[in-house]
């Protein structure tokens, strides 16, 4: 971890050059890794606002913001998970501490969410909705996803080196995440005697800490942000210690 | 650990584990839970032990799988000991295989600034250098050129522009001493000189002996994983030429013979300089060639020929008994026929060798057409199929 540091530069040029490919190889370009939570968005703003009919102030901004800290989580721990296993050149032949794959990966995954918040920021004044002074606070909130998403996938990257199916798994339970997280849907509409059970999920706690900053101007409950960051400090702690755990053999099996 | 010393190894073994059935997702790892796995071990090394003093330049040799490139993984730590240790004092970098993630997406230039950070180069660092690599890559037009429309060539040479410059106190090499045209070999060349001079050390694994010659003061052999030999470079060189069996005998190829069997050639054997038999020979070296025959009945002058041929078949040179003058009345029973060659003068490669015997008149007795085989190794780095003995001198 503290070698990491060290190696800094190293993090920061493969997240640069991973997003520089990402958008060199098609003609809409970045405009593309906008393009699908922006779709998304219109779809579930439709089902939502007109035929499932929630009634939610400003729902459109509300919706939006839930997509981008999902899409954290998601693009991050996907990009994070496959950082080991679609280099094995790099593995095989040089050295460098190779967690700086996993973060570097997961910086670009950052990024890509920071040009999204500049496409939120837009909507937002569009929408005549002037961010809070409360919105101070979401860089700490999603600060914390970050190490969260960084944890994740330390552990899921290194295990997808000996499992080639953990992928396909961690897909399937971001999906199930998705509709169980309130992404579309305010924590509300959860059964009274279940919502203590359904704020236990950190996503829950980390969508709704940035809503009430970002648009409703509401300080964050202590909790959440405990919830937040003791999660955080877990999930990079066990995933580095399954990542350094894992790593020796990682030249041998990837 | 010593002071004096940039890497010490010490009682190194590694083992690999070559499961049968390889277990690669969760699913099959929970349905098998209660299965015993079945997998065999591999020792690529067991208990190597070098100790390469700051400044010196120690070459590793042996054949295929003989363990000289996981060794060099151990050193830069892509792979793990399983015994023993590895240490080491300095900045170590090494070319296990130039180009390593490398982004054909990318520009050249984007592609030195991330491949100079693989290495362990700063940006500012790469600023600074930026002109010299370019420039040693012979790359200048093609700066903003992105790394697919180049040439393999051209990105092998930015590839090891940018890899010299990481200023390394030990450099550890796995047989890219030379990449290009001959041109940028002599680059590669000078470069490797300047850091043997610059007091770097130098750790290489090659095939190509003459370079472990030009470069190596010591080297390690390495047999199946275990250390053969370590000690000076001619010495070791010529043990790993001459010394270890090949199991690999010169295939008997099609059939390629012929005579009516009056005289039939029972045996052809090489023996090299230190009267050993052999099917390794150093270029340079002398060598003797010994044909045993056998005669039924009592044949009269008797003529033995034999060629040589590259392993393309292009005929080098062939002689015979009649055309050296020599008189062989008659022969019966069984007996040998020896030729002495004083100096192989090929470079490298493998050799065919054609036997025959017949009579004066061409009527073959037994005829091998390129039965034997026998290889070369190279001494210098002389360019060209084989040697022409000359000197250079200064005119007045």
């Amino acid at each position: 971890m503290i070698e990491i540091w060290n190696y800094r530069h190293l993090v920061k040029k493969i997240a640069l050059s991973e997003l520089k490919l990402r958008y060199k190889n098609s003609v809409l370009g970045l405009l593309w890794s906008l393009l699908e939570p922006l779709l998304i968005f219109i779809v579930l703003y439709f089902v939502f606002s007109y035929l499932m009919k929630l009634n939610v102030e400003h729902y459109q901004l509300f919706l939006f913001l839930g997509i981008i800290c999902w899409d954290l989580l998601e693009k991050g721990t996907m990009m994070g998970l496959y950082s080991i296993t679609s280099k094995p050149t790099l593995i095989k032949k040089v050295y460098f501490p190779r967690e700086v794959l996993v973060v570097g990966m997961c910086s670009t995954a950052l990024l890509m969410v920071f040009f999204e918040l500049v496409v939120f920021l837009l909507f937002m004044l569009l929408f005549g909705v002037i961010p809070p002074i409360t919105a101070l606070i979401f860089p700490f909130i999603l600060l914390g996803e970050f190490v969260i998403v960084v944890g994740l996938s330390l552990a899921l990257s290194a295990l997808n080196v000996y499992y080639k199916d953990v992928q396909y798994i961690w897909a399937v339970l971001l999906r199930a995440g998705f509709f169980l997280t309130p992404v579309i849907y305010p924590v509300i509409i959860y059964p009274p005697q279940y919502v203590g059970w359904f704020l236990l999920n950190p996503m829950a706690r980390i969508i709704e800490a940035s809503r009430k900053t970002v648009i409703y101007n509401i300080m964050p409950n202590i909790t959440d942000i405990l919830i937040i960051y003791v999660t955080a400090f877990v999930a990079l702690l066990a995933g580095y210690f399954i990542f350094m755990k894992l790593e020796p053999r990682f030249a041998e099996e990837v | 650990m010593k002071i004096e010393n940039a890497v010490e190894v010490i009682n190194l073994s590694k083992k690999f584990i070559v499961p049968h059935e390889k277990k690669t997702t969760v699913f099959e790892t929970i349905a098998s839970i209660n299965k015993k796995i079945s997998y065999e071990e591999f020792w690529a090394l067991k208990g190597i032990n070098l100790s390469v003093a700051k400044g010196e330049s120690v070459g590793v040799i042996g054949e295929n799988g003989s363990g000289k490139s996981t060794l060099l993984n151990i050193i830069t730590n892509v792979l793990r000991p399983t015994k023993g240790e590895v240490k080491v004092n300095g900045k170590l970098t090494s070319f296990l295989e130039l180009g390593v993630g490398f982004q054909s997406d990318l520009t050249a230039r984007e592609n030195v600034y991330l491949y100079g950070a693989f290495m362990g180069l700063s940006d500012k660092q790469i600023d600074k250098k930026f002109n010299d690599i370019i420039e040693f890559a012979g790359l200048k037009k093609f700066i903003d050129t992105k790394l697919k429309n180049l040439s393999s060539g051209m990105q092998v040479r930015l590839a090891f522009s940018t890899a010299i410059q990481t200023n390394p106190d030990i450099l550890l090499v796995d047989e890219v001493l030379a990449v290009g045209d001959l041109e940028f070999q002599q680059k590669c060349t000078e470069k490797f000189i300047e850091f043997k001079k610059r007091g770097v050390t130098l750790l290489i694994v090659s095939h190509d002996l003459g370079a472990i010659r030009k470069y190596c003061n010591r080297v390690l052999l390495l047999h199946k994983g275990e250390q053969v030999a370590l000690g000076g470079a001619e010495e070791v060189i010529d043990r790993y030429v001459y010394g270890i069996d090949k199991t690999a005998q010169p295939t008997q190829g099609k059939k390629t013979r012929w005579g009516d069997g009056r005289v039939v050639i029972k045996d052809v054997k090489f023996y090299d300089k230190f009267g050993k038999e052999s099917y390794n020979f150093v270029s340079g070296d002398p060598m003797k060639i010994r044909i045993s025959y056998f005669a039924a009945k009592e044949v009269e002058n008797p003529v033995f020929g034999m060629a040589l041929y590259t392993d393309n078949h292009v005929q080098c040179y062939g002689t015979n008994t009649d055309l050296k003058g020599i008189d062989i009345k008659k022969i019966k029973g069984a007996g040998n026929i020896e030729l002495d060659i004083d100096k192989l003068t090929m470079h490298e490669g493998k050799y065919l060798l054609t036997v025959a015997v017949h009579s004066k008149e061409h009527v073959p007795y037994d005829w091998l057409d390129k039965q034997f085989s026998f290889n070369v190794t190279k001494k210098n780095n002389d360019a060209g199929m084989f040697e022409i003995p000359c000197k250079w001198e200064l005119g007045p």
